[in-house]
């Protein structure tokens, strides 16, 4: 049997991998391959979800709520109207991703796959409430994706499991932000900011900082009101930073990562306030 | 190699017939296969750019794609786009510029900055930039690819203001 | 890379000496171990997985102990390679044992290891937080492991 199959349905790519147990599903490769040329992964087969149609497109749902459906590009998601207001990051994240040509091929299912910790995705979809729309053999569940996120690549993904899609609230009027540091255009993060005005507050997620993007509930909610106040600003900051867990690698010290959380997160606040 | 198989590729508008293994990626089964050899193996890891074809008409990274989940799908190599006006005007301005040097990055080149002229019509040197941040040159410190681009944008313009005039 | 840590077993030191030296018991407890035999009298061969995102890497292990000082000292020196070579991994270990009152044994641990091949590519400070979270559940196995045995020696007697 070939090494590569394509099925044309959800169900039916699950069904091959609950046959074939140390087969791996692959979307739009652009991770997975790299890995696999490097050995660092083996498979016995790679299941393209390339031919099924249902996981295709970006939806608005009856109740206002966005649907991205799992194969769908960065490029389409950077493109897309329905990603107004504060929804409006994600279409900035994605934009951010790599290049152009990866853009074509990479996609948001396989990005919440693979859970990179520095990954552009994430933080944007921590600060956006999104929930993950995963589908496998015992059918469709909903995550929350501070829910799905479990460790350093590792997510609540079971066996045989895919991510179908992405389920986000109703968009909001506020505006929001994506703000990325990178050694160079197109490189993971070294740090990332989501951030997008709720209310008289805030929402904001950092990425690259832990084995999932940071998210202060509480701190949210005592900053509420207070945008204006350089201190509660600062103090909010000290609580993201008491969270963060970074690693030392290339894209930085761990050291220089706690250094630009502050500075980055008063930023992206200053950006969504319009410098109240 | 083990596990070979044989499947149909269409490619450069023929179908071909290939003796591969199924998860071979695209650029193996082109250069070692089919001897189309445009699409150079760099890092083989996405990152340089140097083995870009089309999937379907869309720019991807040849060695990031596996040659089994191209069946049924159009592959073009920049052989595939000897005949095409903005790939041949690129080619011409890249030679005048001086945008080749060793020649390694110059098909994805092509390949990466053909899809950015053809979907906007007057790319600025920052949109150019962006659209080749994937594709490396280690020669010519890209100021001679972003002015062959450039360069080019212009020539097709003014060719199209002759056809149209000549219409006229 | 260096790692250290430290953690409490409500259990005399005694019973967590017979413990440490029991290959079965710390293959239960060693998260992703298959399998741990002894092979001579001072050392051990134990076949561990360990998963980190979509890379699976099942290391054939060798533990030497070089020195050892019942019931309160191990030093030992852990090598081992993946069945495919892929990648090696070396770390010398030095584990104490102290009982500061009776029934409660306090482990120290420390670790300085190295990793190469294609896991190395990963970077070792990812590797680090993934050593760490596999000795966080180590050290939450074999304490409850300890514990539970000694509640039933308890019960029996």
């Amino acid at each position: 049997m070939s090494f590569v199959v394509s099925p044309t349905s959800v169900d039916e790519a699950i069904a091959f991998l609950v046959d074939n147990p140390e087969a791996r599903p692959m979307s739009g490769g652009a991770s997975l391959v790299a890995m696999k040329n490097a050995r660092l992964i083996e498979a016995s087969h790679f299941v393209s979800l390339a031919r099924i149609d249902s996981l295709r497109g970006i939806r608005r749902n009856a109740d206002g709520s966005v649907t991205i459906g799992g194969m769908v590009p960065h490029r389409d998601t950077a493109a897309c109207d329905l990603l107004d207001g504060d929804l409006r990051m994600i279409r900035q994240a994605a934009g951010q991703i790599a290049n152009r040509v990866v853009r074509n091929m990479g996609t948001i299912g396989g990005a919440v796959a693979n859970a990179d910790p520095a990954a552009d995705y994430l933080p944007v979809l921590v600060c956006a409430d999104a929930q993950v729309e995963i589908t496998g053999p015992g059918g469709k569940r909903l995550l929350p994706i501070r829910d799905y996120l479990v460790d350093w690549y590792e997510t609540a993904l079971e066996p045989a499991e895919i991510v179908t899609g992405i389920a986000l609230p109703p968009a909001g009027s506020g505006p929001s932000v994506y703000r990325k540091l990178a050694r160079t255009p197109g490189d993971f993060a070294t740090v990332s900011v989501a951030c997008a005005r709720d209310g008289d507050g805030v929402r904001v997620a950092v990425g690259a900082c832990g084995p999932a993007p940071l998210r202060a509930p509480e701190a949210e909610r005592a900053l509420a009101g207070q945008l204006d106040d350089p201190a509660a600003v600062a103090a909010f900051c000290e609580a993201l930073v008491a969270l963060a867990d970074p690693v030392d690698d290339v894209r930085g010290s761990a050291e220089y990562r706690l250094t630009l959380i502050p500075r980055m997160v008063a930023a992206a606040i200053r950006d969504v306030t319009g410098g109240l | 190699m083990a596990g070979k198989e044989v499947f149909a590729l269409r490619i450069n508008g023929r179908e071909r017939e290939v003796f591969a293994r199924s998860d071979a990626t695209l650029l193996e089964v082109l250069r070692d296969d089919l001897a189309l050899r445009a699409a150079k193996r760099g890092c083989n890891q996405g990152v340089c750019g140097a083995c870009t074809v089309l999937l379907d008409g869309v720019p991807v990274r040849g060695c990031l794609t596996l040659a089994g989940a191209c069946t049924g799908r159009e592959v073009t190599t920049l052989e595939g786009l000897a005949e095409d006006p903005i790939t041949r005007a690129l080619q011409e301005t890249m030679i005048v510029s001086g945008g080749v040097q060793c020649g390694f990055c110059t098909s994805g080149m092509l390949v990466t900055a053909r899809d950015l002229v053809a979907q906007t019509v007057t790319p600025t040197e920052g949109d150019i930039r962006k659209a080749l941040s994937g594709n490396l040159c280690r020669c010519t410190g890209y100021v001679r690819i972003v002015e062959a681009v450039t360069d080019a944008v212009v020539a097709l313009s003014q060719a199209n203001t002759d056809t149209r005039e000549a219409i006229q | 890379m260096k790692l250290e840590g430290s953690f409490p077993v409500s259990a005399p030191r005694s019973a967590v000496w017979e413990a440490i030296r029991d290959p079965g018991l710390m293959a239960r407890c060693v998260p992703g171990c298959s399998m741990a035999e002894q092979i001579d009298e001072t050392s051990y061969r134990a076949m561990v997985t360990v998963k980190f995102g979509p890379i699976t890497a099942r290391f054939n292990l060798v533990v030497e102990i070089e020195e050892e000082i019942a019931p309160e000292l191990v030093r030992s020196r852990t090598r081992g390679e993946e069945g495919t070579r892929a990648s090696t991994v070396s770390s010398t270990n030095i584990l104490t044992l102290s009982e500061p009152e009776p029934g409660i044994t306090q482990v120290d641990w420390s670790t300085d290891f190295t990793i190469s091949g294609r896991l190395g590519k990963y970077g070792l400070g990812l590797m680090k937080k993934k050593v760490e979270s596999l000795s966080t559940e180590f050290v939450q196995t074999f304490a409850a492991k300890l514990e539970e045995g000694t509640e039933a020696e308890r019960g029996t007697a």
